[in-house]
């Protein structure tokens, strides 16, 4: 049996998905599982208020992960296996600084009586003290530095983050209510349980500098990359000398050596032991500070360091690249008899970081100096003490410490209000890998990075070094998204008659026929187009995401109804992409040479209009219809094909009726010659034209 | 399949225009297949209906949408049954079988046809339908390569090609294949050649007395040994 309705699959808040569209990798690969897909494809759409929204719902404190994140989204980004992944930390960089996420006030209102106390407050400080007040606990941080935020503040250049945006996130949690005190180092847990609080969140992070264990390593003239750093950031603008070399190849050396070379060094080398491939530093940070005039030396190792005449030496040895060890990279084997010597005013080692912690806090204490927790619940071995960030995991990313934060803000919730613990459903992303030819059939487009400082301006001094995306650019690399998990699927299965439209219109060769001769739509292949929805005959097919295809409607009823009580005649109902024409602005100054009086139902794409909106219009009393599309700018090359298939069948109707087909148009920016303006211009002139007809007849029958 | 196109809104409003509630019926089988009469066409309809009215202002018709699996078999229109006190009439998206099963199935309501069933073809490329068969009832397919050449031909011949055939097309219509060329090309693909050098006699029009019936069941009597 057919039934004509069909159920909603609406979006579960609760769940925080639509049942039916299956986890992107991007949002797998996000240790906050952000909705990245959701908030990329309102800012392709221009609406970057709405991306923002959608962004602060996933993460405390987006301004600061839109400067820093090491986005593993993107290295999740199937669109890497096209052509390069979307530019997903500079999108949220340009929702967060273009949707006014300054100008948001936060509240929160005190519902328990149970005080927390947070000991440290860098990112998961930060984030369990912001999620702790939304739920309504008393919350005071302790920090021991003289300012907030950990190693937001003291580990991070300025260059890459700048302080007014961590001030501004403090400040937000002050706002709310979280009590916050500085210069207090917490050397007892018991003092705290004794002062009141229920639970302590412990997240001292990791700051104490590994030790390379070679001779002359306490000379003067070398000094740990988190000490450098630290002492740089809190004000002190030490002169490091002319030369200065930094062991290590992580994102700590790479902060070292770029600060270096903006201190005033002339000369600053990196000294790695393995190759550029096995760098832990973020490719990013390495290309700049190449870019900054930052010499690698790789497969090097020192092995002595001494001060000669106010100056180091340090001696070498070369290395080569043996069996892969545990974590899979090749060990490096130093090569017999290949030492050699440099001579440097300052060293700077950064091969790692530890967490420092009190004997007194009497917690079990792990691989690497860090708090053994239970990695579900965050409990250590002391009931009410929770821990979670550097301190626990080791140097890590602020994105992982914000995750870590939030998880803890939840379980200590849950212990403070005796419930047993929720457990975390794991999350992955089903999705395969794309297939050669959907590959084949997805139209290239190049990312996009947002405008950055010329390397000599950005040696001068800390100053942030990148941009921000204009409107028109940030649009055009959010459209890149390839929409991943969220594309068709036959929701009625006993509707299907097998007639095998899909297969035959879907522009990536998706649909296909299994060997019982039913059709199938991989998931992991799907681009949600939505042209194969548009055309199903059977009316079978869905996209997983339903509000795209549904908006037209309540969007197309909302004009009609606005344009009704206006009264100006005649009316024109024109279905406009919202992501190229609208989201653009395009349309703007299509506005400035088209007379008004015409009514935009903006779509998601042209596509997705069914021949059904377009006589809905008619029937609404619109004396004229027009689509219009964003062009080339889409993302398929055959979008305007099936439109106009859809226009024709429908313009056939309405000369049937006795309507002049020239009624129904369709315009691109590039298809209608001259502008687009003159081409709406020409259609609003001749749809008057046959409105003044029409009403001159009926007087005439009258 | 079935193949069939759905006729001219006009017409069909001259065929609903003595009825004021009707319900407009879709096949979810071969009408839907061949984009004539499946729910979309049904809502497409229905939607150009209104547009027909609101435009003339006489909106004095309500439609009833549904579609149902299958038109020609009545199990499945049981479904329909309590929607008929509703209704003055049944346009029906239907092929001809499905239209006359729905008035089979539903004596005292008039039954009407939205499509002009067209042939039994098969679909081309996406939105392009052939036909293929004339359903003659004496299938020659064995000798003509698997090329019918009742119903591409336009003449129809059995002993083709005819004088009319020009650079493989048929003079009727040059953009047309001569079906009797493709045959000859087939079956010399085929190494049968030998097929096309023989005589077939005409068709016995006579296995076509209408209507056809195929009686599959075999009458058994009940207590002759079978319990």
């Amino acid at each position: 049996m057919v039934e004509n309705h069909r159920s909603g699959s609406g979006y579960d808040k609760k769940q925080g998905f639509y049942p039916h569209v299956v986890m992107p990798p991007c949002q797998a690969a996000c240790p906050l599982h952000m909705e990245i897909s959701e908030y990329v494809d309102l800012i392709a759409q221009g609406k970057v208020m709405e991306a923002l929204q959608v962004i602060r719902e996933g993460n405390p404190f987006p301004s600061i992960c839109a400067y820093v994140c090491t986005h593993p989204c993107e290295d999740a980004c199937r669109r890497a296996q096209v052509d390069k992944p979307i530019a997903i930390r500079a999108l949220k960089r340009f929702a967060v600084e273009f949707g006014g996420d300054r100008m948001i006030q936060l509240e929160a209102e005190t519902k328990h009586k149970d005080r927390v106390a947070i000991v440290g407050s860098g990112p998961a400080g930060l984030a369990c003290a912001y999620y702790l007040r939304k739920l309504g606990y008393p919350v005071t941080i302790f920090e021991a530095h003289s300012e907030p935020g950990g190693m937001l503040r003291i580990g991070i250049p300025q260059y890459r983050l700048p302080r007014e945006v961590v001030d501004t996130e403090v400040q937000r949690l002050i706002n709310m209510g979280v009590e916050l005190k500085t210069d207090t180092r917490v050397l007892s847990l018991d003092l705290l349980f004794d002062m009141g609080y229920r639970a302590i969140f412990l997240t001292v992070g990791a700051h104490q500098g590994l030790r390379m264990g070679i001779e002359g390593e306490d000379s003067p003239g070398v000094i740990d990359g988190a000490t450098f750093l630290r002492e740089v950031n809190l004000g002190l603008k030490p002169f490091p000398g002319e030369t200065v070399a930094v062991v290590g190849g992580g994102n700590v050396a790479m902060d070292a050596a770029r600060t270096a070379v903006r201190l005033g060094a002339r000369k600053v080398m990196v000294l790695y032991r393995r190759t550029r491939a096995e760098m832990p530093a973020s490719a990013t940070e390495v290309e700049q500070a190449l870019e900054e005039g930052v010499e690698f030396m790789f497969l090097v190792a020192p092995v002595k360091v001494k001060r000669e005449n106010g100056l180091l030496r340090v001696t070498c040895i070369r290395m080569e690249l043996g069996e892969p060890d545990a974590g899979g990279r090749r060990r490096p084997i130093p090569v017999k008899g290949s030492e050699f010597d440099i001579e440097v005013s300052t060293l700077i080692t950064a091969i790692g970081q530890a967490p420092q912690l009190s004997q007194d806090f009497r917690l079990r204490i792990g691989r690497g100096s860090t708090i053994q927790v239970d990695p579900v619940t965050l409990t250590t071995n002391r009931a009410g003490v929770f821990a979670g960030g550097d301190a626990v995991t080791g140097p890590a990313t602020v994105t992982e410490a914000l995750a870590s934060g939030r998880k803890a803000a939840f379980r200590i919730d849950e212990y403070l209000q005796h419930r047993y613990p929720g457990v975390d459903r794991e999350v992955t992303s089903s999705l395969g890998e794309l297939s050669p030819t959907t590959i084949e059939m997805i139209r290239r487009s190049e990312r996009l990075e947002p405008p950055c400082l010329p390397p000599e301006e950005r040696i001068k001094e800390f100053k942030v070094i990148e941009s921000i995306y204009d409107w028109e650019s940030a649009v055009k690399e959010a459209r890149r998204c390839l929409r991943c998990g969220m594309g068709a699927e036959i929701l009625f299965q006993d509707k299907c008659a097998t007639c095998l439209t899909c297969l035959r219109v879907c522009p990536y060769r998706v649909p296909c026929l299994d060997s019982n001769g039913s059709v199938r739509i991989p998931v992991d292949q799907c681009q949600a187009c939505g042209i194969c929805v548009a055309q199903c005959p059977a009316r079978a097919l869905v996209l997983r995401k339903p509000r795209d295809g549904r908006q037209i409607n309540e969007e197309l009823e909302h004009v009609i109804r606005v344009a009704s009580e206006s009264r100006s005649r005649p009316l024109i109902v024109g279905f406009c992409c919202q992501y190229g024409l609208l989201g653009t602005g395009a349309l703007a100054d299509v506005w400035r040479g088209t007379r008004a009086g015409i009514s935009i139902v903006p779509v998601l794409c042209v596509a997705k209009i069914e021949e059904g909106h377009m006589l809905q219009a008619f029937q609404m009393g619109a004396e004229g219809v027009f689509i219009a599309g964003c062009g080339k700018e889409c993302s398929r090359e055959n979008t305007a094909f099936w439109v106009w298939q859809r226009i024709e069948k429908v313009r056939k109707a309405l000369s049937q009726i006795g309507l002049e087909p020239q009624r129904l148009d369709m315009f691109t920016p590039d298809s209608s010659g001259g502008s687009m303006a003159e081409a709406l211009d020409k259609f609003a002139e001749r749809i008057g034209a046959l409105y003044l007809n029409s009403v001159l007849r009926q007087e005439v029958k009258a | 399949m079935i193949v069939a196109e759905q006729k001219p809104i006009g017409e069909i409003r001259q065929l609903i225009a003595p009825y004021s509630k009707v319900l407009l019926l879709g096949c979810g089988t071969c009408m839907t297949v061949c984009g004539a009469g499946g729910e979309r066409e049904v809502s497409f309809l229905r939607d150009a209906l209104r547009v027909a009215e609101a435009r003339s202002g006489d909106m004095r018709h309500d439609f009833l949408e549904y579609t149902v699996k299958r038109q020609c078999d009545f199990e499945f229109l049981d479904v329909v049954a309590e929607k008929i006190p509703e209704v003055d009439a049944i346009l029906s998206l239907g092929c001809g079988v499905g239209v006359q099963a729905v008035a089979e199935r539903f004596p005292y309501i008039p039954v009407l046809p939205g499509v002009n069933t067209s042939f039994i073809g098969l679909a081309k490329e996406w939105g392009v339908w052939d036909e293929r068969c004339a359903a003659c009832g004496d299938c020659r397919l064995a000798e003509t390569a698997g090329i019918c050449p009742i119903t591409r031909c336009t003449k129809g011949i059995l002993n083709g090609p005819c004088a009319g055939t020009k650079n493989g097309k048929c003079e009727a219509n040059k953009d047309m294949d001569c079906a009797w060329v493709l045959i000859y090309k087939r079956l010399e693909a085929l190494h049968q050649l030998d097929k096309m050098y023989r005589y077939y006699p005409p068709r016995n029009f006579r296995v076509i007395p209408r209507p056809r019936r195929i009686v599959r069941k075999v009458d058994v009597k009940v207590g002759e040994g079978n319990g």
